[in-house]
């Protein structure tokens, strides 16, 4: 999901970088309107960050491939509003650290995985409407979450490569390729909606605050 | 006669490093309570993770209940209680985690049940088998990692530093429940040496990567000079008995 | 994966002694620029610049390399694909698929992008240890409040790696397959785990650090002089980025 150096055009990669700092700037202002001192939640946040960052190291094996973890539904759940921030803040570690994703994409990769967290985060509030922090539709809407924030990932990273790869396709073969690559993500999607239901069942037996208001 | 424990010139390294481990040569019978002492960095826990089959030996024999220790496969005979204990307890309440390992070895939820309440009648923490074990004392969470490895019924009982965060009266629980285990063997890590006193009647001394004492645990440590080359301290109790006998 | 505070570069290097603001300014500008290319004729002396950069830093080939790997694969696919089904100009007819031109220049456009942007961001952050890489973005106006939650990850990320680490070897001896996808549940509970005793750790951590003042003042970070080599080294590849934008704007 990682769109990598000199694939896409500048003025694709500069635009990324705008909207990441839009979306950091109104996550980074939400957070001031909350908390008397913002400063409180930075330790929890920042530990949290580097949980997912742990995480998003693992290797599950699908044959006939494995693949990462990407976690951002369940980032959404869990930080809120910090959500975007973390993610900024994880892929300049792995641009740093492992050359995973890249230093000119890094805010468009951010878009990629932030903004899909943020739409997470709103699905899983919905849960109030279904019986709040209920076992059954914590588990469903922590699935919601977690696919959902996959499948839109996996949708804006497809139609930016496709779109934007200097390549003189025609609409109906640019149509086919989008499609297969989100079809291609789906068992991917289930995983990541499996795994966030599960962390979202386990938070709620250990430590509920932690899926309520305290990072939100 | 077949060892339930037995390494032959073993030796270990992490990749790229000198050896951890140079040499080591072990022989542990069934039912022996067997200590292992050393300084920080001496290499215990990692000869624990080589018995586990955790770690894979560089060159030498490692042989568990007569057959050789095969690296990266499940076999629940040995057991082994982290020293953190938070890099066990993982599960959402202790019921589920001492079942945890019960589950991988797939027996079923009667046994399972069965054993559980057994293990936590042994332990002393039914009355705390529906929380989540994240939230305990630290006595309390080391008795339920106990829990977790002893439902398994390992032969082999391996325990890294299992007091160095009990009070006096977990620490105490502890010795009991070891002098409880007439059947297991166990291998205990441990820098509080008057409970390797209490509960092993072997000692092992380990440092710069080879064992550099192997006997009866009170004539092993009364030897001063033995204990002090090793950037260890003679205990307590064994300095006051030599006193007394000493001005007798 | 641990990696210390420290660069790959040695201390004496001149890219290791390039004050870390101006170096961040310049190299940023630089990859943007490298990343507009459309000329093939700019090729040449962006590979020349990002070989000159690298020289100069005396990393070892293999750590490059070594560095290519996770994003190589996606150029890799990328090569499979596009000479084979981007353009209308044909080259060569192997049986039913065809090598078209478009595809072939648009894949060499985008490797050497790639591979020139990849090598100078390697020099960038394998000469400045990564705590001044973050004091520097800083003062440069990054918010003090994502500034602070960088280097509180940066501090723990080790550390949970290990914790990480450690969990799953205990699962394993009793029996878990961590490489299986039976191992899910096992995988949820444990990161679900590191997130609650992270949580309760923070607590600790942001009082300890209230006791020791934190939040009265912004935390001190680091600060070098910038010195007039500083500011030609980053004057020169800002106006050797303005230079590949002006190029493509001017010349046909």
């Amino acid at each position: 999901m990682h769109v990598p150096d000199g694939i896409v055009p500048a003025w694709v990669a500069i635009t990324g970088y705008a909207a990441a700092g839009g979306t950091t700037w109104f996550s980074l202002d939400r957070i001031k309107r909350k908390y008397e001192n913002p400063r409180e939640m930075i330790p929890t946040a920042s530990l949290l960050t580097a949980v997912f960052f742990v995480a998003s190291l693992i290797h599950i094996p699908m044959p006939p491939t494995s693949v990462h973890l990407v976690l951002s539904g369940l980032m959404g759940v869990v930080l809120g509003w910090y959500a975007f921030p973390a993610i900024l803040i994880g892929l300049f570690f792995q641009a740093v650290m492992f050359q995973h994703g890249g230093l000119t994409t890094l805010g468009l990769n951010a878009c990629i995985m932030g903004l899909p967290a943020l739409l997470a985060f709103g699905i899983f509030r919905l849960r109030y409407l279904r019986g709040g922090d209920k076992p059954g539709p914590s588990m469903i809407f922590g699935f919601l979450a977690g696919f959902s924030g996959l499948v839109l990932g996996a949708l804006m990273s497809s139609l930016i490569l496709i779109l934007t790869i200097p390549a003189n396709l025609d609409v109906s073969v640019e149509r086919a390729a989008i499609l297969s690559l989100l079809v291609a993500h789906i068992p991917l999607a289930l995983l990541e909606g499996v795994f966030t239901a599960l962390v979202v069942l386990f938070m709620l037996r250990v430590k509920p605050g932690l899926l309520e208001a305290e990072l939100k | 006669m077949t060892y339930i424990l037995m390494a032959e010139g073993l030796s270990f390294g992490y990749s790229g490093q000198p050896n951890v481990l140079e040499d080591i040569n072990i022989q542990i019978t069934e039912t022996e309570k067997v200590g292992v002492i050393g300084p920080n960095g001496a290499g215990k826990t990692t000869l624990f993770l080589l018995i586990c089959g955790v770690l894979k030996p560089g060159v030498g024999t490692l042989e568990a209940f007569g057959d050789r220790v095969r690296h990266g496969v499940f076999q629940p005979e040995t057991g082994m209680v982290f020293q953190h204990t938070d890099d066990q307890l993982i599960c959402s309440s202790v019921r589920e985690d001492i079942s945890f390992g019960l589950q991988n070895m797939g027996l079923d939820d009667r046994e399972i049940n069965n054993r559980v309440t057994e293990v936590s009648g042994i332990t002393g923490i039914k009355d705390l088998l529906d929380r989540p074990p994240h939230y305990l004392s630290s006595g309390e969470q080391r008795l339920v990692a106990i829990s977790g490895i002893l439902a398994m019924k390992p032969r082999l009982l391996i325990l890294d530093e299992p007091t160095s965060d009990l009070d006096i009266r977990y620490r105490r629980r502890m010795i009991q429940l070891i002098e409880g285990m007439k059947e297991q063997t166990l291998l205990i890590a441990s820098h509080d040496l008057e409970f390797i006193i209490e509960t092993c009647d072997r000692v092992l001394l380990l440092d710069d990567g080879g064992i550099q004492a192997d006997g009866e645990v009170v004539e092993t440590m009364s030897d001063r000079n033995l204990m002090e080359g090793h950037g260890l301290e003679v205990p307590h109790s064994l300095t006051s008995t030599y006193h007394r006998h000493r001005g007798a | 994966m641990i990696i210390e505070d420290i660069a790959s570069v040695p201390a004496g290097n001149p890219l290791y002694r390039w004050e870390p603001r101006t170096k961040l300014i310049g190299i940023m500008c630089l990859a943007f620029a490298f990343a507009a290319v459309r000329d093939l004729r700019l090729l040449p002396v962006m590979l020349a610049l990002s070989l000159f950069l690298f020289v100069l830093s005396s990393l070892p080939f293999s750590y490059l390399l070594g560095r290519m790997r996770i994003p190589g694969i996606f150029l890799l696919a990328m090569a499979v694909v596009l000479p084979f089904f981007s353009g209308n100009t044909v080259l060569v007819q192997l049986g039913p698929v065809s090598l078209k031109q478009e595809g072939c220049v648009s894949l060499l456009l985008i490797a050497v992008k790639f591979l020139c942007i990849v090598t100078i961001a390697v020099v960038l952050f394998a000469s400045t240890p990564l705590t001044r890489m973050l004091g520097s973005m800083r003062s440069l106006g990054l918010p003090p409040l994502l500034g602070d939650m960088m280097l509180f990850t940066y501090r723990y990320i080790f550390q949970l790696a290990a914790d990480f680490h450690r969990a799953s070897t205990a699962a394993c001896l009793r029996g878990a397959r961590m490489r299986s996808l039976k191992s899910l549940k096992t995988t949820a509970y444990i990161v679900g785990s590191l997130m609650v005793r992270s949580h309760e750790r923070a607590e600790r951590v942001f009082h300890a650090m209230t006791l020791r003042g934190y939040g009265r003042q912004d935390m001190d970070f680091y600060k070098a002089k910038i010195r007039p080599p500083d500011v030609i080294a980053g004057s020169a590849c800002v106006l050797a980025a303005a230079g590949f934008v002006l190029f493509q704007l001017l010349m046909p």
